[in-house]
């Protein structure tokens, strides 16, 4: 070391005010007019968005606004269509994840990416053990530790880094993974200043770890830049220091967090012009005069949701409403009998009340549409028939001695294409050439072709272009005037309020306020939002009582 | 056959040329193995050596056809060699113990259904990978035959029950071939147009998506070991049948040829892609490639090592893997 030059040791060991002093007008990261597609769905709209040095630079909107696909052509998962990335004022191209984490633009994602039956060093340092070798290319695991101790030193956190990583909570490993993507790129790569991308990062953080985190975020913008996605509105404003607001893909606003708050944050994100045409508010008939035939009783499942009762009549849409970490879908899953639940019934009807089972349930006329269409929803490679009939084989298209009744398999197929539209060539293609649109019409053709009492949507219509949403929507309005019950649950607040009768608000896995919604009395989305946010809706709270409350509740 | 399979869905396949790959490549790998041997051999076209020929098929055909079910539902079945190990054992004892004819048959048939239900069970409901469950067996029923065998070939004397496999109810075709012929028929059946058929397709192609449709998974899972079981309980009692004998070696080289022609045929490990029908193909492969190099006068060791890169460049040339992120 003695003869390099002392400029250049000062880099590797730089401190956060010689960096301060360096270019800090110019903006490390320049996005210019970027925009994504996928086939009629414009998912990023010509979005230009910067990130100052040393700046924390927070992005919100809803689901569906376009922060994901963002981050993915950042971070080189996606390309996109057009638009410009410039990266300390050179324009970058990244083809993939690796090569834009060697360009200095590292991410974690939402889901966790450590691997957890090795060590936390080994994790810390993953993909560039090749730095660390000595002769033979053996690992010098002395120089890991020992880099892997810096790390979690100048991250604050208080970690032995010679553990096994799963011996850690799910908590601390999230804020391991920050710490690698953060701190790994200038103390290991050398990079002088990174840009990391936060999706989600506190989303899996127990409380305790929060405070952590906030300090982590501090220490790591004397080293580089932070571009952060969150729900948590409160958190954006505390942590950052710009805010972006997307909505439908397209930027619609760029503040200080210091001049903005939450209800200004909550305003630009959804205010939106809601059609009731879209909807087809103009066919939702008052139904409380209806039998209940869906009803689930103290339905709950540890950890996922608790103590759920609804009703469902006849002819009804029950919307149900709720931050990502509601429960909602996982209540759906227990009410569909998918994931049987610790507790709880379900009623069907005139049945009696029953333990929530598949099998059953589609027997006596359930339907569940998943949210995830291609890994749960539908077997994409096979044909477009075998996908409508899945549900089927027990009673309609199987005769007494299993026999399979091909024709009529094709028959109602065809049916389905013409009926709903569905754009292909015939009832042989394998679902993987439809578009998300006529996908999603597949499934819910499964569940056309039998007597269907109940139909249970998780997130019907997402990654569906707005055409097909429609029809999804009138098909919904169609189903409801034959008297069918319809569970609706779902991320997309205008969906929710268009197309309910009434909105069950979850939060933490409970309902916490019900919300009727009749067409001339429909809540505007602010209100939903501050319901599925506010920690006193309904008096139970968004957070879980203690102990000593039920112990209260059962003297009173 | 052609009325058949043109009701059948076109197994799912992208492009033209994968089509051309998955479904008549083995045909044609068929048909040059048989002109290789034809100019490369005296004996390999001789009436003689084709009804060894057939023989051999046949055997491998019964076995393969139940594991093939297993295979397209996304599992495996090891345990098929040594179940027709076990039942041939069992057969024989039976035979000689109770002075059974071609009843004998009815035995093997149960016996290896029983099995397969004892791997289904513990597999399906035990949550223990197929591997690892037909893996264990595959060790307990091997010992289980060798027990009763006590190491050597136990032979029986019933011309009924040998006459099953090598009489010949049509000149010059042994009833073996007859019966892997009818076997084969009837699987391809169940295979397309039957709900189990179907349900095999499914599991294997996305058993997450079988889940939320109400089809009763497990139930199936077992009842295609079952099935596995019992047609290697089939083949077993015939293999016997056709050798007048039981000993420590049958159904031996069954692990290793009974999977090698399911994927060879073009039935994919990782499950949903293929069908019963192709196992035919690759059995006349593999059975093809035995006899012949065994003419040639290769030895046994060379011909294990061609066999085996048979096996891979099959499923290198055969099969979509495009979209295979991860490799196990």
């Amino acid at each position: 070391m003695d003869n390099v030059p002392t400029a250049i040791r000062e880099k590797r060991v730089w401190s956060g005010e010689t960096r301060l002093a360096m270019n800090d007008s110019t903006p490390v990261l320049r996005v210019r007019n970027l925009t994504k597609r996928y086939g009629d769905n414009t998912v990023l709209d010509r979005v230009s968005i910067e990130v100052g040095r040393h700046e924390i630079v927070g992005i919100v909107g809803e689901n569906g606004a376009g922060k994901t696909t963002l981050f993915n052509i950042l971070s080189g998962v996606v390309e996109a269509d057009s638009g410009q990335v410039e990266l300390n004022g050179e324009e970058i191209d990244p083809g993939d994840y690796h090569s834009a984490t060697l360009l200095g633009i590292s991410r974690v994602f939402q889901e966790q990416a450590l691997i957890p039956n090795i060590k936390v060093y080994e994790n810390l340092l993953l993909s560039h053990e090749a730095l660390f070798t000595r002769a033979l290319q053996l690992i010098d695991s002395g120089k890991m530790i020992a880099t892997a101790e810096a790390i979690v030193r100048e991250g604050g956190l208080d970690i032995d880094v010679t553990r096994r990583t799963s011996d850690y909570s799910f908590s601390k490993r999230q804020l391991i993974e920050i710490a690698r993507a953060c701190l790994v790129p200038s103390m290991v790569l050398g990079i002088e200043h990174p840009v990391v991308l936060l999706d989600e990062p506190t989303a899996a953080l127990e409380k305790s770890d929060e405070e952590r985190f906030f300090d982590l975020m501090k220490r790591l913008k004397t080293r580089g830049s932070l571009v952060f996605v969150s729900h948590r509105l409160t958190e954006i404003l505390e942590v950052c220091d710009t805010v972006y607001v997307l909505k439908d893909g397209k930027l619609v606003a760029r503040l200080r967090a210091a001049e903005a708050n939450e209800r200004m944050l909550h305003g630009l994100m959804v205010g939106r012009e809601r059609d009731a045409d879209y909807y087809h508010e103009g066919e939702q008939r008052d139904v409380s005069d209806q039998a209940v035939v869906f009803q689930t009783e103290g339905l709950s499942s540890a950890g996922r949701y608790s103590n759920i009762s609804l009703e469902v009549h006849a002819g009804e849409v029950l919307g149900i409403g709720g931050l990502l970490d509601s429960g909602k879908s996982e209540f759906g899953k227990g009410a569909a009998g998918i994931v049987a639940p610790d507790r709880g019934t379900v009623t069907l009807g005139a049945h009696p009340a029953r333990r929530p089972e598949v099998r059953d349930l589609v027997g006596k006329g359930v339907g569940y549409v998943p949210a995830e269409r291609l890994t749960e929803g539908m077997i994409s490679p096979f044909p477009l028939a075998w996908n409508v009939t899945m549900a089927s084989g027990g009673d309609i298209f199987a005769n007494r001695l299993g026999i399979w009744r091909n024709q009529h398999e094709i028959d109602v197929a065809e049916r389905s294409i013409e009926l709903l539209n569905i754009k292909a060539d015939n009832a042989k293609v394998p679902c993987e050439r439809l578009s998300g649109g006529n996908q999603q019409k597949v499934v819910l053709a499964r569940w056309l072709c039998r007597q269907l009492k109940v139909l249970i949507l998780d997130n019907p219509t997402r990654g569906v272009d707005a055409g097909a949403k429609e029809e999804i929507y009138q098909l919904i309005r169609g189903l409801t005037a034959d008297g069918v019950a319809v569970m609706l649950i779902t991320d997309d607040l205008l969906e929710l309020i268009g197309l309910s009768n009434r909105i069950a608000i979850m939060q933490h896995g409970r309902v916490t306020k019900m919300v009727p919604a009749a067409p001339d009395g429909k809540p505007s989305e602010r209100q939903l939002i501050e319901l599925m946010l506010s920690s006193d809706a309904n008096g139970a709270g968004g957070r879980r009582p203690q102990a000593t409350e039920y112990v209260e509740a059962v003297v009173a | 056959m052609a009325s058949l399979f043109s009701t059948l869905f076109a197994p799912p396949r992208r492009h033209h040329l994968d089509v051309i790959a998955g479904m008549w490549l083995p045909v044609i790998v068929v048909l040059f193995i048989i002109l290789f041997f034809t100019f490369a051999t005296d004996a390999f076209m001789t009436l003689r050596n084709l009804r060894a020929i057939s023989g051999q098929a046949s055997a491998l055909l019964l076995a393969c056809l139940g594991a093939t079910f297993v295979v397209l539902m996304g599992s495996i079945d090891l345990s098929v060699g040594a179940i027709v190990l076990l039942v041939g054992a069992i057969t024989v004892n039976a035979i000689n113990a109770l002075g059974l004819g071609v009843e004998a048959l009815a035995v093997g048939i149960l016996v290896g259904a029983l099995l397969g239900t004892a791997n289904g069970v513990i597999f399906a409901y035990g949550k223990i990978p197929s591997f690892v469950v037909t893996l264990g067996s595959l060790s307990i029923f091997t010992g289980a035959a060798w027990e009763l065998l006590q190491g050597r070939a136990i032979r029986y004397d019933s011309s009924n029950f040998e006459n099953l496999a090598i009489g010949q109810l049509i000149p010059f075709v042994q009833n073996i071939g007859l019966f892997a012929i009818g076997a084969w028929l009837v699987m391809v059946f169940v295979c397309f147009k039957t709900r189990f058929g179907r349900y095999m397709f499914i599991i294997g192609g996305g058993e997450a998506v079988a889940r939320t449709t109400g089809i009763p998974v497990r139930r199936y899972k077992v009842t295609a070991f079952a099935l596995s079981g019992m047609m290697a309980g089939l083949a077993g009692a015939l293999a016997v049948a056709r050798l007048g004998t039981a000993g420590p070696t049958l159904g031996q080289d069954l692990l290793l040829n009974s999977l090698a022609a399911i994927v060879v045929g073009g039935t994919s490990l990782s499950g949903g892609v293929g069908g019963v029908h192709r196992t035919l193909i690759g059995v006349l492969i593999i059975a093809l490639l035995d006899n012949g190099l065994n003419l040639m006068g290769v030895n046994q060791y060379s011909q294990m090592m061609v066999k085996g890169a048979v096996v891979i460049a099959a499923v290198l040339v055969g099969q979509d893997r495009s979209k295979s992120v991860v490799m196990k």
